[in-house]
C-alpha cells in the first residue's frame, strides 16, 4: 500500500528533503579544503614581518613585497614561461598521438590487443626515480639536458599510457555503426574519423586534456633532476624557497600563488568541461 | 580540369601500400595506428627498463667509478631482499597505501552521494572540494608542512592551544614517528579524496534510473539499494579509480619528500624513500635498480591481480 501511495503522490507534492545537516557536512568539507591554500596564499600577500609572527595574523596590511622580490631579483617569470611551454605543448603531442592507439585497442579485434593496453599501463607503474638514472644518461648523450625539447618529450612519453587508457574507454562507447556509415557513403577512413568520431570525442578529449596538463604543470621529480638554469620549470624553482633553516614564509606563498594562478582560472573555465566528459566515458558500461 | 583530376590518381605503388597498411587491412593497421605511441613507450620505458635491468647485473657505484666493473648475477636482489630496512619500507608502503585508498574511497563515494540530493550552489561547492587535487602534489605537500611547522604553523599553533590545557607542548605532528606517519596518511587524504570524489560522481552520474525505480516500487530500504544497485553499476568506475589511486599513492614522492624526508628516522621510509636514498644519496646504482624493478614487479603483480578480480566479479554480476 505504501508503496503505491509514493508513487501516486510523490510527482506532485514537491519532496520535502531536510537537507541542512548535508549542507553542514558539505560546508565543513568546503572550508576544510580551502582554508590551508587560503592561508598559504595571504602569507604571500603578508610583509616579512606579519609573516614571521608567530601568533596567525588573520588581519594584515597587504603587501606585494614577496612578489616584487620573486619577480624583479629572482626572475620567476622564466620558469613561468617554461612551465607554459613545456605543459602545452606536451599535453599537444601526447593527446594526438595517444589518441590514435586508444581508438586502435577500441576499434580493432587483433592478435595481443589486452597485452599492448596492459604493457602500455606498465609504463606509468615505473616509478620515476627509477628510470631516472637511464634518462639522465641518455639525456647527456643527445644533448637534452636542461632543454625544453627534452621535457616536453619526456611528459609526453609519461603522459601516454593515461590518454591511450582514458581514450580507450571513451572510444568504446561510440557505436561503430556512425564511422561505417559514413564510410558508406564515400568517405575515407580519415575523414570518417575526423568529421563523426572526433566531434562526438570532444568532451572526452577535453577532459583529457585538462588532467594531462594539469599533471604536466605539476611535476616535480624529473623537473628538479633534468633541468638546471636554462629549461628549470616551476616546481623545482619554488623547491629552493622552502628549504634552509630559516624559511621566509610570504615568498613561499607568493611562489605558491603564482604556480597555482593559471591552474585555478583554467579548471574555473574548464569545470563544465571535465564533469560532462567524465561522465561521459563511464556512461553506458 | 577533370582529367587533370583524373590523372592525379595514387601511382600504383603508394596505392600497394595503402593496401597494405592502410584502413581496409584489418590485421596490420592498428599497428599503425598505434606505431607512434609504441616507439615512444620503448624510447623512454623499455629502454630505461633494459638499462636498469642490465645495471642491476653489476656492482655500479657512481660515486666510485673507478672501481671494475663486473657481472655479479642475481647478487643485488639477493642484498636488497636480505636488507631489513627494504621489508621495513615495503611494510611501511603497503600499510600507507592501503589506508589512503581505503580512507580516500569511502569519504569519496560518501561526498559524491550527498550531491546526489537536490542542493544549492552545486557546482561552487564541487569546485572548492577539489581543489586540492588542482594543487601540485608539491604545494599541498609545502602548504601541509607550512601548517604543520613547530613554532609557526596554523595547525601546531591552534593545537597547542588545546593541547596546553592538558599541560602538554607542541604536538609534534612531523617529529614523532608515529604521529608523522598518520600526519601523512591526513595530507594524503585531504589531498585525493575529491580525486575519488570526481571519478565516484561521474560513475553515479551514468548509473541508469529504471533500476532505481523498480526498487522503490519494490519497497527496498535505501541501505539495500546501495548496495544491490549502486555498487554493482558504480564497479567500472571504482576499478578505474581504485587502481589509479592505488598506483599513486604507492610511489607517493613529493609528500612524503617535503614533510617528513622518510624521518623521523626510517618511519615514513616507502620503498621510493628507500630507492631514492639508496641511488641518489649513497648512489649506489645497482642495487637502486635492483630495487626499482623488484618495485615494478609488486605494482604490476597488484594491478593485475586487482582488474582479474574485478573483471570476473563484474561479469559474474551481469
Amino acid at each position: 500500500m505504501s508503496g503505491i501511495d509514493t508513487r501516486i503522490t510523490s510527482p506532485d507534492a514537491a519532496p520535502v528533503q531536510r537537507n541542512w545537516w548535508v549542507y553542514l557536512i558539505l560546508i565543513g568539507v568546503c572550508v576544510l579544503n580551502v582554508l590551508p591554500y587560503l592561508w598559504m596564499v595571504m602569507t604571500g600577500f603578508m610583509d616579512k614581518a606579519s609573516a614571521a609572527s608567530a601568533t596567525p595574523q588573520w588581519i594584515f596590511t597587504p603587501s606585494l613585497e614577496a612578489f616584487e622580490l620573486l619577480i624583479h631579483n629572482k626572475g620567476i617569470m622564466k620558469n613561468f614561461m617554461n612551465s607554459l611551454i613545456v605543459s602545452v605543448s606536451s599535453t599537444f603531442f601526447s593527446v594526438t598521438i595517444g589518441m590514435f592507439c586508444a581508438y586502435a585497442i577500441a576499434r580493432y579485434d587483433f592478435v595481443g590487443r589486452d597485452d599492448v593496453s596492459f604493457w602500455v599501463l606498465t609504463n606509468r607503474m615505473m616509478p620515476p626515480v627509477a628510470v631516472l638514472i637511464p634518462i639522465f644518461v641518455t639525456f647527456q648523450t643527445l644533448k637534452l639536458l636542461d632543454t625544453l625539447p627534452g621535457l616536453i618529450i619526456l611528459y609526453t612519453a609519461m603522459q601516454l599510457p593515461f590518454v591511450v587508457w582514458m581514450l580507450t574507454g571513451y572510444f568504446r562507447d561510440i557505436p561503430r555503426r556512425y564511422e561505417e556509415s559514413a564510410m558508406v557513403d564515400g568517405d575515407t577512413w580519415f575523414q570518417a574519423f575526423r568529421k563523426v568520431t572526433l566531434p562526438l570525442m570532444m568532451p572526452s578529449i577535453t577532459a583529457t586534456a585538462i588532467f594531462v596538463m594539469i599533471l604536466s604543470w605539476n611535476e616535480f621529480a624529473f623537473a628538479t633532476f633534468l633541468t638546471s638554469t636554462e629549461a628549470k620549470t616551476m616546481p623545482p624553482a619554488i623547491m629552493a624557497y622552502s628549504i634552509g633553516a630559516n624559511i621566509e614564509w610570504n615568498v613561499l606563498g607568493a611562489a605558491v600563488v603564482l604556480i597555482t594562478a593559471p591552474l585555478i582560472l583554467f579548471v574555473l573555465v574548464m569545470q563544465r568541461h571535465l564533469i560532462n566528459g567524465l561522465s561521459q566515458g563511464v556512461a553506458k558500461k | 580540369m577533370s582529367n587533370a583530376e583524373i590523372s592525379h590518381r595514387p601511382p600504383a605503388r603508394r596505392r600497394g601500400l595503402a593496401k597494405r597498411f592502410g584502413p581496409s587491412n584489418r590485421r596490420v593497421f592498428p599497428w599503425v595506428l598505434m606505431a607512434p605511441t609504441l616507439i615512444i613507450l620503448f624510447a623512454i620505458g623499455i629502454y630505461p627498463f633494459l638499462y636498469a635491468l642490465w645495471i642491476a647485473g653489476q656492482n655500479v657505484i657512481l660515486s666510485k667509478p673507478f672501481i671494475p666493473r663486473f657481472f655479479v648475477g642475481l647478487y643485488q636482489y639477493q642484498s636488497v631482499i636480505q636488507d631489513p630496512a627494504f621489508w621495513h619500507a615495503f611494510r611501511t608502503t603497503i600499510w600507507f597505501t592501503l589506508q589512503a585508498v581505503f580512507i580516500e574511497f569511502w569519504l569519496g563515494l560518501g561526498l559524491a552521494l550527498l550531491f546526489q540530493r537536490k542542493l544549492r550552489g552545486v557546482s561552487v561547492m564541487q569546485l572548492l572540494i577539489l581543489i586540492p587535487m588542482i594543487l601540485p602534489p608539491l604545494v599541498a605537500a609545502l602548504i601541509w608542512r607550512y601548517m604543520f611547522y613547530p613554532g609557526a604553523g596554523l595547525m601546531t599553533y591552534y593545537s597547542s592551544a588545546v593541547t596546553s590545557w592538558f599541560g602538554l607542548g607542541e604536538v609534534p605532528f612531523l617529529s614523532h614517528p608515529a604521529i608523522a606517519f598518520q600526519t601523512l596518511i591526513f595530507v594524503d587524504v585531504w589531498e585525493w579524496t575529491p580525486f575519488m570524489f570526481l571519478m565516484m560522481a561521474a560513475g553515479l552520474a551514468s548509473i541508469p534510473r529504471q533500476p532505481y525505480e523498480a526498487a522503490e516500487i519494490d519497497g527496498a530500504s535505501s541501505w539495500r539499494v546501495f548496495w544491490t544497485i549502486t555498487m554493482p553499476l558504480l564497479r567500472p568506475a571504482i576499478l578505474i579509480a581504485v587502481v589509479i589511486r592505488t598506483m599513486d599513492a604507492f610511489r607517493t614522492y613529493e609528500l612524503i619528500v617535503i614533510m617528513t624526508r622518510g624521518g623521523p628516522g626510517n618511519a615514513t621510509t616507502t620503498l621510493n624513500l628507500y630507492l631514492t636514498k639508496t641511488g641518489l644519496e649513497f648512489f649506489d646504482a645497482s642495487k637502486a635498480a635492483a630495487i626499482s624493478l623488484i618495485m615494478m614487479m609488486i605494482i604490476i603483480v597488484m594491478s593485475f591481480v586487482f582488474i582479474r578480480v574485478f573483471r570476473s566479479r563484474t561479469e559474474a554480476a551481469e
